[in-house]
Formats: structure tokens, sequence, C-alpha cells
């Protein structure tokens, strides 16, 4: 399609083909918006767009400032380089991280699978059906279709890395002119992904677009300096400082903690006593501190369990040890290896037995897996909750009554535990015994759907973000959770979601508040253990509330 | 073209194959080894493969000897391979060309290898061509390899041209792919339908490289295949085309590397030794001064303060 003709139809509003080489387009302000009309429908009460909260007008101001010309959705606010040299500082700049990413000494973590995926994939698509962003826009927005981002990183790397790269570009299809517009949209279009890595599942030959989002990240945090002030500055910079991306200190935690255990025992009847630094402890429970914050009866309901079961367990006050957020997953290696290593040394110097990951997806992923590799083998072993709690509630030692969770509930996977761990049954024969009504969402476990939330969207809402990560990114995890409750839809049936991890909790709130999901069809959510916790025969009052909380 | 002109060019495209195929597949065997990044479902997991589930599913996992199910890695990977099983349930439409373009390439590679063995049987004065049916059927073999690989690489040609989902992720050497493989199915058909004792002719080559002496009498159109075979197989290496070897790495060294570290184990040292590599990246917050090793920027808690030290 000539320049011409592309124009023409931009200022026409006649829809266009969307190509790669878009991305390069100056005279394009846009390269494809996005808007609710764009969506596939949901099924009713919530079939009405006009109903809904509708969609935030960016800002004169933010417009101006924030980077917003990929698809009208803005995240960040980017440098914004006066001249023509200023602009290609920076592409210079994109260029030398673009040869570090592909380089042993500067990218060993992941060059394998990089390489991988940069070379070998054949264009055949698979992946576009298995993507959430791209099916909640009804296979229409070419921009969100798993390999285009992919394939942009590869041009560029094709053209301005591989030797005789310009020369064969017309063999290879490495149509696509670096310059401040392809850069600034790429930054934007790694974070139009969740980072599920459910097309990596899907892929014939094994290629991870899910991978290529989180290296063109990578190179943008740790080349350009340019990363989410939520997941960076006020995210792993504010844990490492401070200790917690939640801004709160050793000592504010303590009394954090104090308070909830003495509500929790207060409603519970049940002994809600957290110790936190005791020296050889058999675990270290390391918490989401958010969880401490947006949903204390999570770790309420924790201390009750494991005091109930008698395990010898402790938290950790050190800065960084009661937070088991680790946010460098998403965007960085230096930071995730940072936080990583300062969980191992304040577990170390506990000299416990094993840290305990609370219910944090994320968390799992990072020090479970991810960082096994940087902690190296003399590192404190590290453990699911899932299998933990699964011992302990068969374990007899605690008397349960499962009728008391006699409603209906549903189990949201979450990618980092489930997909990318494979732990995947212990929670659902937890459910399955404590819970009558459980039911499977379709499909489920390794196969699940992101909430939406994952790879730090769940805790990002700059601009006019929100209405996207709940709009596109949630949209197939709501469809999917109205489904599970198809049989009885009304809100007269009290229903619960259950999610055991802090932000998938976080994008589910979001999600539910902003259809009236409680309203419209009685639907709440939480976590596992408040589930557990409901079902012990002594408890004195119903644990979990049919609030939006 | 001459005989000696056909064996020369061969012998080349042959050793640009070979040279440039090993010199791809060690690069990727090289590549040094990653964090972890396994995805679920790893066949391997004993009993828990089948829904996904891996050994973290166990409390005290570290304490525990580990059983991995080769057996159901293999009848994966088989299944895989042979049926195209991801593609076969994830993008059917795709499968229906797909599937008998690649299996058309196994029945080749099939009888391809049997006509290399009756070549070299040949110079030991074996003549594996008139074995009975063994003409025939190989002739039957490397037919339908031929029919169905041409089927499904002008399948593949036109649908990419055509299908706008697949038009974008498709680049101009996709298509030429595609025209050099054709014109191999295409050329091999026509001589396996045409040349009287296909098989012979074929052995008779194979047995003539070896002894670096053709057949003059070899008909045009074998040798036009041959050709067409040969320059598919000096090509291949340079194209994406060696997902085959591709795909080797991304399942059991990505998807399925779910080896935990031990202490004093091999792959300890080796994480050791790449994590004292020096570290580059330039954002003020990683703090690389190009002589710091990535265990110093790990090392450094990232606060201000330690900035001035």
């Amino acid at each position: 399609m000539s320049d011409k003709v592309h124009v023409t139809e931009q200022k026409s509003g006649k829809k266009r083909k969307v190509w790669g080489k878009d991305m390069a387009r100056r005279e394009l302000k846009v390269v494809d918006p996005i808007g609710p009309d764009d969506l596939f429908p949901l099924p009713p009460p919530y079939d009405k767009v006009e109903e809904q909260p509708g969609w935030k007008e960016l800002s004169e101001d933010a417009k101006a400032n924030a980077t917003c010309s990929l698809d009208g959705i803005a995240t960040t606010k980017l440098p914004n380089p006066q001249t023509p040299e200023e602009e290609q500082k920076y592409v210079d700049q994109f260029v030398e991280g673009l040869k570090k990413l592909l380089s042993k000494e500067n990218n060993w973590e992941f060059l394998q699978p990089l390489t991988l995926s940069i070379e070998y994939c054949v264009g055949c698509q698979t992946c576009a059906d298995a993507c959430h962003v791209f099916l909640a826009t009804d296979k229409k927005k070419e921009i969100y279709r798993p390999t285009y981002r992919s394939d942009v990183f590869r041009k560029l790397v094709k053209k301005y890395v591989s030797p005789g790269g310009k020369l064969l570009a017309p063999f290879t299809g490495a149509d696509i002119d670096l310059n401040w517009d392809t850069i600034t949209r790429l930054y934007e279009l790694a974070y139009r992904c969740n980072l599920c890595r459910r097309c990596a599942q899907t892929c014939p030959i094994g290629v991870d677009n899910g991978l290529i989002a989180h290296e063109i990240r990578k190179l943008f945090s740790q080349e350009l300096g340019w990363a989410p002030r939520e997941l960076h500055e006020k995210g792993t910079v504010l844990q490492l400082e401070v200790g917690s991306s939640t801004g709160m200190n050793p000592v504010v935690v303590k009394d954090n903690v104090e308070f909830i255990d003495e509500d929790m025992q207060d409603v519970t009847g049940f002994s809600a006593d957290s110790p936190f630094d005791k020296e050889g402890a058999d675990v270290l429970l390391i918490h989401n501190a958010g969880e401490m914050l947006a949903w204390p009866e999570n770790p309420g309901a924790f201390a009750i369990i494991l005091n109930a079961a008698g395990i010898d367990w402790t938290l950790s006050s050190a800065e960084v040890g009661y937070d088991g957020v680790n946010y460098g997953l998403f965007y960085d290696d230096v930071q995730l290896a940072r936080i990583a290593l300062t969980h191992n040394t304040i577990a170390d110097k506990l000299g416990v037995k094993k840290m305990i990951m609370g219910e944090c997806g994320h968390q799992h992923k990072a020090l479970v897996t991810v960082a096994d590799r940087v902690l190296g083998g003399a590192a404190i072993p590290r453990e699911s909750f899932l299998p933990f709690l699964e011992e302990i509630v068969f374990s007899g030692k605690i008397e349960f009554d499962p009728s008391k969770n006699d409603f209906p509930v549903t189990l949201h996977d979450p990618c980092n535990i489930v997909r990318n761990l494979g732990i995947v049954e212990p929670q659902r024969r937890i459910l399955r015994y404590l819970c009558p009504q459980f039911r499977e969402m379709t499909p489920h476990g390794a196969d699940n759907y992101c909430c939406g939330g994952g790879s730090g969207f769940a805790v990002m809402s700059p601009y006019n973000f929100t209405d996207w990560r709940i709009n596109v990114g949630s949209r197939v995890k709501f469809k999917q959770v109205l489904d599970a409750f198809a049989d009885q839809p009304g809100p007269e049936v009290k229903k619960y979601l259950c999610a055991p991890c802090s932000n998938c909790k976080g994008q589910l709130r979001d999600m539910l508040q902003y259809y009236g999901a409680l309203d419209k069809s009685g639907i709440t959510y939480g976590g596992l253990v408040e589930l557990i916790v409901n079902a012990m025969v002594d408890i004195k009052e119903p644990f979990i509330h049919w609030e939006m909380h | 073209m001459s005989a000696s002109m056909l064996l020369l060019l061969s012998y080349i495209l042959l050793a640009i194959f070979v040279l440039a195929f090993v010199i791809r597949s060690v690069k990727l065997a090289r590549l040094p080894v990653h964090l972890r990044w396994e995805l679920s479902p790893v066949p391997h997991e004993k009993g828990k493969g089948h829904y996904g589930g891996s050994y973290l599913e166990e409390v005290d996992w570290w304490t525990k000897p580990r059983e991995k199910d080769h057996m159901a890695e293999a009848v994966y990977m088989a299944k895989e391979i042979v049926f195209l099983k991801a593609l076969f349930e994830h993008n059917r439409k795709l499968w229906w060309l797909s599937f008998p373009f690649h299996f058309g390439l196994y029945l080749l590679v099939v009888a391809g290898g049997l006509l290399v063995m009756g070549g070299l049987l040949s110079l030991v004065g074996v003549d594996m061509a008139g074995w009975g049916v063994m003409g025939a059927g190989l002739t039957l073999l490397a037919g339908a390899g031929y029919a169905l690989g041409a089927f499904g690489a002008v399948g593949l040609f036109f649908v990419r041209l055509t299908d706008d989902n697949l038009r974008n992720s498709t680049a101009p050497a996709t298509f030429v792919n595609l025209l050099v493989l054709l014109a191999m199915f295409v050329t091999g058909l026509w001589a396996a339908l045409t040349v009287t004792g296909f098989t012979g002719h074929v052995m008779g080559f194979a047995g003539g490289l070896l002894r670096a002496s053709v057949p003059a009498e070899l008909p045009g159109i074998l040798a036009a295949h041959f050709v067409f075979a040969f320059l598919f197989l000096a090509y291949l290496p340079f194209t994406q085309m060696m997902h085959f070897v591709a795909k080797y790495f991304t399942y059991h060294k990505v998807r399925w590397d779910d080896e935990p570290v031990t202490a004093g184990s091999k792959l300890d040292l080796e994480l050791k030794k790449l994590l004292n590599q020096t570290v580059t990246w330039a954002a003020p917050h990683v703090r690389a001064d190009g002589k710091k090793t990535w265990v110093d920027v790990a090392m450094d808690s990232g606060r201000p303060e330690e900035a001035k030290k």
C-alpha cells in the first residue's frame, strides 16, 4: 500500500490494514487506535457498552507528555527530545541495546531462548488464537497479534544488527526503519503483553513471543533506563531502598501485622500471632506485602492456619524480607537478581529450613525458578504455599466442615504458578475437598487465560491504561468467570472467584468493580486461605464477606 | 549439463550444506545455559506431565528423588514431529497443508536414505534396484513424497499470499523457500513418473557420487532434479527451515529444562563462570562501569549511597 493511500484512508476513517512498517511512520498520529467498539461483546447484562463506565479521555497534558502513539493508550512519560540529534541519540542507544541483548556477556540469562525465538518463527499464526489480548479484539487489532511485536523486533535485529542486514532487507522482509517513533512505539507495544506465555505453549516450533516482549522491556530498562514508574521507581527501586514496593518500612510492617493479628483473633477466636525474625524456624513465610494493606484477611488467614497446624514459622522484618514482590521479573534482570539475592540472604541469616511463597504468582516464578540459576546451589530451598497448605489441610491437624463453603466457587489459575511452574493439582485437591460447589473454568489449569493483570499491569493505572487493562486485558477472563457461573447467573446466589495470587486479585477486583459484577451477578473474589479458614469447624463467624473489598 | 559438471556442482552444494548445517547447529548448542524458563506441560514429569504438573507440587521437593519419564517425553516429541500435533490441535486449517508438506519431506528422507544405501551397495556389486518390488516400492515412496510435498508447498504458497492472517508475518524469503522446495518436488515427481528405472538411476547416481564418477546417461529431468535437490540442501542451513534443529533446543533446552541447581554440580560451576562476565548495560541504575561483573552488579543493593562509594 502506498503512503498516499495509507494517509488518505486514515483521514477518511476507513479501516486500513496495519503493517509492521507503520511503526516508523511519523505521519500516523496513532498506529492503530483502540476503543470499546473494537472488542467482542460480553454476554448480558454486560452487553451494553453505554452502561459501562466508558474510556477515559486523555488530557491535553497527557497527550503532550506521555507516549501514546501506538493505540492511543498511555503508560509512561518518556523523554521528550527537542532536536533530531537528540532523537538520534536515543535511537543509537537502542541499537547498542539490541547488540547487548544478543551478546553472551550481557544477556547470557536469556540468549539461547531469545535467539531461538528470533530466528525460527515460521509465521504460522498458531499463537494468535491463544492470546487473550488479541482475542479480546475479535482478532481484528493487528498490533496485538503476538507475532506483530516479535516481527517488528525481529526485523530491526535483521536490518540493524545482523551482518548485511540492510542489503538483505528486501529478501528478509526487514522493511522497518528505525527512528524515534519506532522505538517509542515498540516500548509501548512491549507493555501490551501480559507475558503469560500462552502463545508459547501452543507454538509448534517453541517460539516464545512473551519472552521477546520481556526482552524488549529489558533492553529499554537496562540500556535506556525506560520502564513504567510503577514497576521501577515505585516498584523495585522503592523495594530495595525502603523494603517494600508498598513503601512500608519494617516498623510499619510490624505494626500492621500486629493490628491484623489482633483483628483476626477477635473475629475468629483463633491465635493469629505472627512471629517475626525467629531464628532457626522451619519456615520463613514471605507474603506479597500488598496483601497487608489491600487484603489483610489473607496474611491473617495464613497465621491462623499455620498456628492451628502447629507449624514452626516466622515472618521477616528485615527490609525486602517481608515483601515477596519482585517486579524485576517483568522488565529488568538486574533488579530481579538484586531482590532475589536479598530474599535469600535474609532466609540464610535466619537459618530457616525453607522459604514459603505466599499467595503471589510472580513471586513464585521469580524466586522458585527464574532466580534459581542466579542464587546458585547453596541457596535456601523455596516452596509454593500450595503443596505446603495441601499437606496441612489433609493432615488432620485442623477440623473442617466443607458445608460452610457451600456456595459456587471457581478457580483462576495464576499463570506464573500454573503454566510457568506446573503447580496445578494441590489447589484443586483443597477446593474439591472444602468447596462442595467448586467448578472449573474453561479452559483451566496449564491452559488457563491470564487475568489481564500479569507482568505488572495490575499495579499500573496511569492515564487511560486502566481502561485498556480491564476492557482488553481482562475481557476473556471476565467471560470465562461468567460462563463458570452460568448455571446461577443472578445476584441472589453469592459466588466466589478464588484467585490465589495478589496481582491477579488486584486485577480481578478492578474488573469486577468496573462491571459491577457483585451487584449484577453476585460475584466476589478472594484467595485460597480465606476459603480454608472459612471451612474451619471452630471458627466463630463466617470469614468470607460478600462485599467488594 | 555434463556429468562432470553435475558431479562438481553436487560436491560443492553438499559441502556447503554440511558445513553450514554443522556451524549453525553447533552455534545453537554452544549458546550459554540460561535462567530457568520452563513451560507447562513438561512431559517428563512422571505421573504429572499429562495434566501439566511438575515436581514443584511436592512438599520439600528438593529432598525427593527426581523421577523422569523419558518415554513420555519421546512419545510427545514423536507425535509432534511426525503428526505436527501442536498445529493439529491449535491451527487445524493450516495443518491440512502443512502436514502433507512435512510428511512428504519425511517420505523423501526415508526414500532418499534407502536409495543412497542402494548406491552404497551397488559399489560392492549388490543391485538393490533389481530386488523384486524394491524398485517399484521406492519409486512409489518417493513419488508419494514428491506429490504430498508439492501439494503442501503450492497450498502454503497461496494461503500465505492470500490469507490476511498470514500475509503480515510472511517474508519474501518464505515464498522463495517454498518455491525452491516446489522446484525440487515437481522435478522429482516428474522424474519418478516418466523415467524408466527411476530407482536404478538414483542409486547409480548416489554410487557415482561416492566413487566420483557419475553415469553419463543420466536423464535430463533427473539431472535437473538433483540440481534442485542439492540447491535446496545448500540453501537450507541459511533459512528458518532449520527449525527442525531449533525445535530440539526450544523443547528440550527451554520449555522442558526444569533442572534445579545443586551445589557443586556442573550447572553450578557453569553458572559461576557466566556470572563472572563483565556487564556493560548503560542505564544508570545498573551501575555497570565496564569493569563490574554480573555478580558485582547483582550484589549492589541498588541503594543510592552505594553509588557514591
